[in-house]
């Protein structure tokens, strides 16, 4: 351990010679940080204007402690059942010898491509009464399957597609896990199992507590899947009190407080983080699986089937059909709606890269409170709910009208807050995934670069950032296939006339004409998948680096 | 029911042929349009398509041919839509007036509504109209005193029924409260014909299903607490739990599972059995109203005009064109909606609106909510 607190102590002092992070480093990502939270303000004087006792008459009815206990269960279950799929898998991928192993990566990848409400969908067509099952297994006698609604149906399907938030992080940094520490355990005499316990998982601890969060509070923020799940939820709850926006405010905060305790838990987990990602990952590392093969593979293969061959199948078999209830509607898809997805999302993904690298340097770079408070802030956008959040953002657009050389701009309905609206709510997976690989370069190599004479800044850009590339195009990759996702905002926020491939989704589902939404539905898979393949292409140049590196 | 049945199988043959011609028509006339200034579109443009359709005669009511022409742009909140077929009809106005755009924007009702709130709170208007699915949001943008008065002379043709008293909003399609049931279960006489009986009848233990998150279940449910009274209305959510009701998130889905026989008769709007009609051949689902009491809430889809909009004449025109002979054609034959205009008829099997028995309310204090929901959360039904 001796070497890792030297590392934490290098990383906190900002160099040997204990420099203090730059001002100009804490201003700048103390305004994205205060940028991104804003909303969360405009909650928080919204419910100023209920009185105390009506408050607290909402906070305690017992329907509210109903959801919040409801809210709880999915959001434990779901983030247990993603760490129980997505840990295994980045195991299997990484240090075994599984056959096929870069095809299950990108297969068990893929599944964060799909929207959860599409996933539900699908899951109910397949599962539900009188579904695709039931008929087929009609004929073979069978009366009734058990029901997938409810708290199983709910908890379920949001894990099926989350867990590769879990399995991504497990992956990367079981990928600069250094192998040869598990050897050493092994020639300690340590089995295969406590080498695993004792080595490994508190090695990539906190890898699994950064995917277990994203997970937690998409969990807690989505409404759609519970919703078509029959699971009453807190999202629920806010959707019901819309039309009175102080109570939706005032149940947003209490989300928000429920999406703080676990970010604390999440800190505990990755207190000691800085020891785990400075080690080199060596590649050579392969456990045989041996017997344990052929379970492995069904295991793979049972996941990749419940999570893209279900939903694809559905869609194809929704695309397929042609009786009214599945065609009809009077709204033809056009094609302009998947260039104006793929537009936004590129642009949300340069602008939330952007915002990253600040916070996410100083947070990797630093141990201080500020640094912490900031990258912990970026995460409030993302456990709130996308129309609490939209609305909030409409209210401020409406209101503010600079002026700029004489000429009023209205923000409101324009692309650049719709943009902001992306950034607030998935900065945090920009940051976790620059934060991480900056966490893997010696700040020795910055420091080197200072005593040659170059600028902090120039020496950030001149060594830090063509090392951390990989983890900033793995987080802008991130951030573009879920804001290719995101409904609610976008619904609220966009101009008019301004289409995307999800509201068009919307409209012809919200009517039930689901045949309408199969093309856009598997288009969207299609280009959230490709821009899946440049996340995994980053792995592997990261890996392809680090084997260099070493040999 | 074997007529109907033979009535849905021609009606499913026939609408195909109907189809393939209008779209053939369509394309034609799109074609011609570009020689024309004023496009002229016939009612069967706006008209849809099968058998009883093409034995309706010509619509009463005012033609659009006899309104001023539309001229300019306008701002159309549209809350809802039926996946596209509101904006449909939008479209054809704007083929048939060359000078005339209509900017869409289309949300979820009550988003939409909440939306135009919060921009108006700003001081920052942009809709001119907004035209919404449910009367709910429609009050609720009403009671924030953001809509102007409605002319009389658009808001003439509507029965007062279906209107708001201050004229802050006028409905174009109406929807009406129903008890969609499997017809291989049950006959029309098998059902109460008033709401509260459901509670008390041991042959629906067990039997129906409803859809309590559901916008127009929430509506009714208020329609309940302002005729009978929250106490009573308590009662009747808690005695229909007692009958083991089952839930769906929506009122298509429960229309779908009564057809499917996975329950026996349910609350639902009117038009989702019609739809799954059409959707299935001999699906085994009719229609049965109550009388006189919340069950038979006639809802409607509605206009108000905004107050900062600078497009107040337009606006008031656009609303005209909505309830002109051929656009409620339009709602009842496309979307198989009552029309709000008495001269023209609803479409199939459905009772015209006089036979519906809906209770004596004002549909704009539907708009009150919050009570209602309150009462659902308390007996656990929210």
């Amino acid at each position: 351990m001796a070497a890792s607190d030297r590392v934490r102590e290098t990383a906190a002092t900002f160099g040997d010679d204990g420099e203090s992070p730059p001002v100009s480093l804490v201003l700048l990502a103390g305004s994205v940080a205060a940028l991104v939270a804003f909303p969360v303000v405009w909650l928080v004087l919204r419910s100023l204007e209920i009185g105390l006792q009506q408050a607290l008459d909402l906070l305690f009815q017992p329907s509210t402690l109903e959801v919040v206990t409801n809210s709880v269960a999915l959001v434990a279950g779901v983030t247990l059942g993603s760490i129980l799929i997505g840990v295994p898998l980045a195991v299997l991928t990484v240090q075994t010898d599984l056959p096929f192993r870069r095809f299950w990566t990108v297969v068990v990848s893929l599944p964060l491509v799909v929207p959860s409400y599409i996933g539900a969908f699908a899951f109910v067509s397949a599962f539900g009464p009188h579904g695709v099952l039931s008929d087929l297994l009609a004929p073979l006698g069978v009366e009734s399957i058990p029901t997938i609604y409810g708290f199983e149906g709910a908890t379920l399907v949001l894990t099926l597609f989350t867990y590769p938030y879990v399995f991504l992080t497990t992956r990367a940094a079981l990928l600069s896990f250094d192998g040869t520490l598990m050897e050493a355990a092994r020639t300690l005499n340590h089995g295969r199992w406590a080498a695993f316990r004792k080595v490994t998982l508190p090695q990539i601890a906190p890898g699994i507590a950064a995917g277990g969060l994203l997970v937690a509070l998409y969990a807690l923020s989505d409404f759609g899947t519970p919703a078509i799940m029959h699971f009453e939820v807190f999202t629920q709850q806010i959707y019901v009190t819309m039309w009175e926006p102080n109570h939706a405010a005032l149940l947003s905060l209490q989300l928000l407080a429920f999406a703080a305790v676990v970010l604390a838990l999440e800190n505990r987990v990755s207190e000691s983080e800085e020891g785990a990602h400075v080690s080199r990952g060596s590649g050579s590392v392969r456990i045989s699986l041996g017997l344990w093969k052929v379970p492995a593979l069904l295991f793979c293969a049972l996941v990749a089937t419940l999570c893209l061959v279900v939903p694809v199948g559905i869609l194809f078999m929704w695309l397929t059909r042609s009786d009214p209830a599945y065609a009809g509607g009077g709204f033809d898809f056009s094609w302009i709606y998947g260039l104006n997805s793929g537009w936004v999302a590129l642009l949300a993904a340069l602008a939330a890269t952007l915002g990253a690298l600040p916070v996410a340097y100083l947070s990797g770079r630093s141990d201080s409170r500020l640094a912490t408070l900031f990258e912990r802030a970026s995460y409030v956008g993302y456990a709130t709910p996308g129309v609490v959040l939209g609305l909030a953002l409409v209210y401020f657009a409406s209101s503010t009208t600079p002026e700029v050389l004489g000429v009023e701009l209205s923000l409101h309905q324009t692309i650049p807050l719709l943009v902001f609206a992306y950034v607030v709510r998935f900065l945090p997976q920009a940051v976790g995934a620059v934060r991480s690989s900056i966490l893997q370069v010696d700040p020795k190599l910055t420091e080197a670069a200072r005593t040659l004479g170059e600028s902090p800044g120039s020496a950030f850009r001149r060594v830090t950032l063509p090392l951390v590339k990989p983890g900033v195009v793995a987080g802008a990759a991130l951030v573009f296939l879920t804001t290719m996702k995101e409904l609610p905002a976008t619904l609220v926020l966009r101009p008019t006339g301004f289409e995307t491939l999800v509201t068009y989704i919307w409209r012809v589902q919200d009517a039930g004409y689901y045949g309408q939404a199969a093309v856009p539905a598997l288009a969207l898979v299609g280009v959230s998948a490709l821009s899946m393949l440049v996340l995994l292409k980053q792995d592997g140049s990261l890996v392809r680096r680090e084997g260099g590196k070493d040999a | 029911m074997s007529e109907r049945r033979t009535w849905t199988r021609r009606r499913l043959l026939a609408s195909g042929a109907v189809g393939a011609t209008a779209g053939l028509g369509g394309c034609l006339s799109r074609f011609t349009n570009q020689q024309n200034e004023n496009a002229d579109l016939s009612i069967s443009d706006f008209r849809g398509s099968g058998p009883m359709v093409e034995s309706r005669s010509a619509p009463g009511g005012t033609s659009m041919d006899d309104l001023p022409d539309l001229d300019g742009t306008l701002q159309v909140y549209l809350g809802g839509g039926e996946g596209g077929l509101y904006e449909n009809l939008v479209r054809l106005l704007e083929r048939k007036y060359s000078n005339f755009t209509a900017k869409v924007r289309m949300a979820p009702s009550t988003q939409l509504a909440n939306e135009i709130i919060e921009v108006e709170k700003g001081g920052d208007s942009s809709a001119d109209v907004f035209w919404s699915i449910d009367s709910t949001s429609l009050g609720l943008v009403a009671d924030a005193g953001i809509t102007t008065e409605l002319p009389q002379r658009v808001v003439k043709p509507v029965p007062e029924g279906f209107r708001a008293g201050d004229r802050s909003w006028v409905g174009v399609a109406g929807r009406a409260r129903s008890i969609p049931y499997n017809t291989d279960e049950f006959s029309e006489s098998d059902l109460p014909n008033k709401i509260g009986q459901f509670t008390k009848n041991a042959g629906l233990k067990g039997a129906m299903g409803w859809a309590p998150t559901y916008g127009a279940f929430k509506s009714f449910v208020t329609a309940m607490r302002l005729l009978e009274g929250p106490e009573k209305t308590k009662q009747w959510l808690r005695g229909m739990q007692n009958q083991n009701i089952s839930r769906y998130p929506d009122e298509f889905q429960v229309s779908n599972a009564v057809a499917d026989g996975e329950i026996t008769a349910g609350f639902a709007n009117h038009y989702y059995a019609l739809r799954v009609i059409a959707s299935r051949e001999n699906a085994p689902i009719d229609l049965a109203f109550t009388k006189n009491d919340a069950g038979a809430l006639v809802n409607v889809s509605g206009c108000e005009i905004i107050q900062g909009t600078d497009q107040k004449e337009l606006a008031a025109d656009f609303v005209r064109h909505l309830l002109s002979a051929e656009a409620q054609e339009f709602f009842a034959t496309r979307t198989f909606a009552y029309p709000t205009v008495p001269e023209v008829p609803p479409v199939g099997p459905l009772p015209t609106v006089d036979k519906l028995q809906p209770p004596q309310i004002d549909l704009s204090k539907l708009s009150n909510l919050e009570p209602t929901l309150k009462l659902m959360r308390e007996v656990g039904v929210l």
